[in-house]
This record gives C-alpha cells, sequence and structure tokens, in this order.
C-alpha cells in the first residue's frame, strides 16, 4: 500500500458573481449568484514512504488546492485520499500529528517569542520524547545554522532566518509526510540551497516523504526524484524526473563563436527542428530538435556560413521545458 | 481531556510571555481602561443627581453591581479576548491555517491566544469597586464572601467568554467584522443594572438566553441579602451547559469551514 493515495480527486469552488457597481453589490446581497469553478479535476496518484515529490503547475493550476486538501484543510467535493491509512479531512487531528506543513510566507512560529520558546511549545504539542527532540534540535542547528536565531524573536528574523526556523519547526516532530508550499520563495541563493540539503538530509535519514511545491524549478531539479505537473486542474505529467525531461526535453541548445561571418543563415529545414535564436557578428544561438538533427548536422550547416571558433551545448533545462508546456507548445503524448 | 487543557496551559503561558514583552502596551491598555470605566461611572453619578434610587437600589448598591459585572468581564478579557475578532485576525490573514494543522482542537489554540492589554485595569478597579461599596454599605467582608466573590467572578468570566465564543464562528463568514459579536457583548451592560426596571421580554433575555445576569446580578443579591444558596449550584450548571454549545457550533462551523476554504 502506498503511503499516500489520491483517487478521483476533485475539488469544486463556488465563486460568487458580484455585478459592477454599488448597486451590483447591493444586489448580490439579496438574491447571490454563484458558479461553480472546478480548481482540481479528477486527479488521482500514489506516493511511496521516501519520495521526493516536485508538485508544479502555473500559478492557478490546482497545486495549493491539492496540498490543502492533502493535509486536511479542505473538504474535497468528491473523491478519496488516504495518507498513511488515515483520510485527512475526517481524523485532522490523528493526520496532523504524522505530518508537517509549510504554506510559503505563513508562519507557524509564535511571532512575538524566541524561536526556541515557539520550538518548546511544539515539542508539547506532538509530545515529542525528550531525547528525540534533543537530538532533533541539534542535528538541525547544525545543519541550518540557527545557533545565533534561537534566542531571537521570530518578529526580529530575517526572512530567510524565518524560513530555516520554520523549516527546522516543521521536521521536528519526525513527521512521515512533510508538506512544502512554495518554501524558498523570496530567499536569497544561499539560504534556499542550505534548505535543499536539509530536505535531502532529512529524507535520507529518516526516510521522510516530501511533497514540494515551488515555482524555482532549481528546488525540483536538486531536491526531487519525482515530478507531478498540473496543468488546469489535471495531471499532465507523473513520473521520474529523467523520463519528463526525455518526453519534453527533445531540444538541445548550442551556442556558437564564430568570426568571418560570410552572410545570416538561413534556415533550410523545418522551423520545428531548427530554429535561430540569437545572431551576430561573433554570436549564434541555435535551438534544434535532437530526435531529427545531430550535433554535427548543425556544426557541418553552419561551418557553411562561418569560421567556428568555440561552441557550447546545453541540454534545455526544466525551466525551458515548462515555458514550452505552459506555452503549450508541447502536447502531452 | 488531560492533555488539552495541559496544551492550553502552555499556549496561554506563551500568552502572558507575549504580553510582557509589550510592558507599555499593557500600561496604556490599563490607564485608558480605567479612563473609560470612570466615565461610565460619572453617568451613573448623574443619574442618582437626580433620584435617590433605582427600583430600590441605592447608588452603593448600584456601583457594587456594576465592579461585580467588572470582576466577571476581568475574567473574560483575560481568559477569552482571542475569539472577540477571529475573523479579521486569524482567518482573513491566513494565520488560522497553521492553527488547524496543529494536533490539537483549534479552539485550544485559538484560546490559548489572549491579547488583552486590558485585563488588569479592569481587574483593578472592579476590586476598588467591590471592597469600597461592601464597606459603604456595612456589610462585613467574611471569608466565604472573598470566595463566593471570587467563585461567582470566575465563573461568570466563562459565562460572558461562552456567550463571545459561541458567537465568534460568525468569524468563519465575516472575515472583515465583528459586529455581531460586538454586539451580543454589548448586551452585558444589561445586566449592569437590577433587572427590575426592565420588561418581562429583557429579563428572560439576559436571565436565560444570553445569561448575562447570572455574571452580575444575581450574585450581587446574594452578597446583599444572602439567600441565593442555590446560585452556588446553577451558575456552574450554566457555564457547562454554554460551553457545550460553544464547543458544538464550532466543530459545525469548522466543518462548513474546510468545505468552502478561503
Amino acid at each position: 500500500m502506498a503511503l499516500i493515495e489520491v483517487k478521483n480527486l476533485v475539488k469544486k469552488y463556488k465563486i460568487s458573481e458580484k455585478e459592477h457597481g454599488i448597486l451590483g453589490y447591493v444586489k448580490h446581497l439579496f438574491c447571490p449568484k454563484y458558479k461553480e469553478q472546478t480548481a482540481v479535476n479528477n486527479i488521482s496518484f500514489n506516493i511511496e514512504e521516501g519520495e521526493l515529490v516536485g508538485y508544479i503547475g502555473e500559478n492557478g493550476a490546482g497545486k495549493s488546492t491539492t496540498i490543502k486538501m492533502l493535509t486536511g484543510l479542505l473538504t474535497p467535493t468528491s473523491g478519496e485520499i488516504l495518507v498513511n491509512g488515515i483520510i485527512p479531512n475526517e481524523k485532522r487531528i490523528q493526520n496532523n500529528k504524522q505530518i508537517g506543513a509549510v504554506f510559503g510566507q505563513k508562519t507557524q512560529l509564535w511571532w512575538d517569542l524566541p524561536v526556541i520558546e515557539s520550538f518548546r511549545l511544539i515539542k508539547k504539542m506532538y509530545e515529542i520524547p525528550d531525547g528525540e527532540y534533543r537530538k532533533n534540535l541539534k542535528k538541525f542547528t547544525e545543519i541550518l545554522d540557527l545557533e545565533d536565531l534561537l534566542e531571537k524573536q521570530v518578529k526580529n528574523l530575517s526572512l530567510g532566518q524565518k524560513m530555516r526556523c520554520e523549516i527546522a519547526a516543521t521536521f521536528l516532530h519526525n513527521p512521515k509526510v512533510v508538506y512544502l508550499d512554495e518554501p524558498t520563495i523570496g530567499l536569497d541563493i544561499l539560504v534556499k540551497e542550505n534548505i535543499r540539503k536539509f530536505i535531502k538530509d532529512i529524507n535520507k535519514e529518516k526516510n521522510t516523504t516530501v511533497i514540494l511545491t515551488t515555482h524555482d524549478l532549481k528546488d525540483i531539479e536538486e531536491v526531487c526524484d519525482r515530478i507531478i505537473l498540473i496543468d488546469k486542474g489535471t495531471i499532465i505529467f507523473d513520473g521520474e524526473k529523467e523520463r519528463f525531461k526525455n518526453q519534453y526535453g527533445k531540444h538541445i541548445i548550442a551556442e556558437f563563436i564564430v568570426q568571418n561571418k560570410n552572410s545570416n543563415i538561413t534556415v533550410e529545414t523545418n522551423e520545428e527542428e531548427f530554429e535561430v535564436l540569437e545572431e551576430n557578428e561573433k554570436n549564434i544561438k541555435i535551438k534544434f530538435n535532437h530526435d531529427k538533427l545531430t550535433v554535427m548536422d548543425i556544426v557541418k550547416s553552419i561551418s557553411n556560413y562561418c569560421e567556428i571558433l568555440d561552441m557550447h551545448i546545453q541540454e534545455e533545462g526544466l525551466e525551458e521545458i515548462l515555458k514550452e508546456i505552459y506555452r503549450g507548445e508541447v502536447i502531452n503524448d | 481531556m488531560v492533555r488539552n487543557i495541559k496544551l492550553y496551559l502552555s499556549f496561554f503561558g506563551a500568552s502572558i510571555k507575549k504580553m510582557m514583552e509589550y510592558r507599555v502596551d499593557c500600561l496604556v491598555g490599563m490607564i485608558s481602561q480605567i479612563a473609560f470605566q470612570i466615565i461610565e461611572l460619572i453617568f451613573i453619578w448623574i443619574i442618582f443627581q437626580n433620584t435617590d434610587n433605582i427600583a430600590g437600589w441605592t447608588f452603593e448598591h448600584l456601583l457594587l453591581l456594576y465592579g461585580v459585572m467588572m470582576l466577571a468581564i476581568s475574567v473574560t478579557d483575560l481568559l477569552f479576548d482571542s475569539t472577540y475578532d477571529i475573523g479579521k485576525r486569524l482567518i482573513r490573514k491566513g494565520k488560522f491555517d497553521t492553527i488547524l494543522l496543529r494536533p490539537v482542537h483549534p479552539l485550544i489554540s485559538v484560546l490559548g491566544e489572549s491579547e488583552t492589554s486590558t485585563a488588569l485595569g479592569y481587574i483593578v478597579l472592579s476590586i476598588v469597586l467591590i471592597v469600597s461599596m461592601l464597606i459603604k454599605l456595612q456589610i462585613s467582608i467574611t471569608f466565604s464572601l472573598i470566595i463566593k466573590i471570587i467563585y461567582f467572578g470566575i465563573l461568570g468570566g466563562f459565562i460572558i467568554g461562552g456567550i463571545q465564543t459561541i458567537f465568534s464562528i460568525t468569524g468563519f463568514w465575516t472575515y472583515k467584522s465583528n459586529e455581531v459579536v460586538w454586539s451580543v457583548f454589548q448586551l452585558h451592560k444589561l445586566a449592569e443594572y437590577p433587572i427590575e426596571i426592565y420588561n418581562k421580554f429583557i429579563r428572560i433575555i439576559i436571565t436565560f438566553i444570553l445569561p448575562f445576569a447570572f455574571a452580575s446580578y444575581y450574585p450581587t443579591l446574594d452578597y446583599l441579602i444572602g439567600d441565593q444558596t442555590s446560585l452556588i449550584f446553577i451558575v456552574p450548571l450554566i457555564v457547562v451547559v454554554i460551553w457545550i454549545i460553544a464547543i458544538i457550533l464550532w466543530n459545525w462551523a469548522l466543518k462548513k469551514y474546510r468545505s468552502t476554504g478561503n
């Protein structure tokens, strides 16, 4: 049995339709009109214990709604969710004991108190045994570099400091599943790396299952093994990160440094297979379909126009692939 | 249950620590509250410039009643202040989601987040009023009377706090205003006067429906006349009933809230 089982999950919101102007508002007050909007439309997936899953999609694709249902904050319109055998929105407190969650900028720490006080309250809430608490605190303090922060009030911390404390608080009770909704939003690179390392370390040591939503695809590249891509409420990809790249990332970008260019490059082949992204006297940047053309083909055709001094070849990253998917350039097959 | 109470005490302890961080706020809150209450007392004094008594109650009687109510309010303010505007303070800002993710009933978390800065002012003023009026009315301050005043003061606070908690669920729908809670809370002012002055309708309301009178009028009657022994049992019973209703309604509201989201 998988740790998390989601079957035919649907969430519909009732959105109130207001007409413009004061009159419209008054009218709405007396006879409110609603329309239904489907945020999550019949999704299913299983997640095994210890998996690191990147849950990605555009703004409004249904990511947060899914996470809210998984955590039990929101009741599904229909469908089933089982987290470690528990239906989250029915046995809320029981479920809360086994999960941890970070929701973007919302803090679970006590704003006016020193960080360590929040940790102590969390210890009491989750009934963490003394030994376990001390062990985790020591370890987390080390990895996340919290030593100087513990005695400071949360309100006096910077965004990055706060998020490090937040992450520590989330893992303190050894949760089985952790949901991280945009944990790296607005953080600088060093803090991001610090947090990514922490997630990976804890996953390795404690086999914690992590579901991560983010807009920073470096988070996914570095942390996750599996990607679930949601678009307009439906899952359009679910599988290993490498398979995702193979399936969608058929393009290679080649950059040439050239000299003695005699004329502009004319595109001979089908545009989908070969595209000039950038071209001037010294640089040429080309994107081509690797299924149809080889690097040698490209080098040959470029050398008809100029003398190649140097070249740099790069596979498409997640970001480029996603951009294409969002723009509708890649059709799922 | 024991676990919930322990957690409540931990949360409440954290709130007290937090208040210590804001000593100036507390001091200002205390002073402004005392000033505000003194203005209300001046109004009562003006009324008594024109009459000897109201429904048989003299100025001193009325101030005693006022002090008894204020003691109950101070308890409400100290313990249940956070239910006053959950919509604005917690739900609209999304803080409520983090509360829902804790492995404890959300009501425990909410109640534990007291943010009062005025309770201390109420307590000081109410004790001054009660003691001075008892002396003036030549009622001997016995040990059993002190115990009774504390007992009814705390339970009165639980009555008003319970009523406030029941109506606080409106915050799940009206994020921006707490008018409903505010209006209901203001009705306690009716019980700052002897209920003889009201018609049957209002008497029924503040005795049976929103039993504010059990936080002030009936205990005061006991202090003055002293033949209300059954009150010792009736008041805790009222507290229990109110809080059972409050918990049931809260659970219902939580269920509704989770199906709509925000």
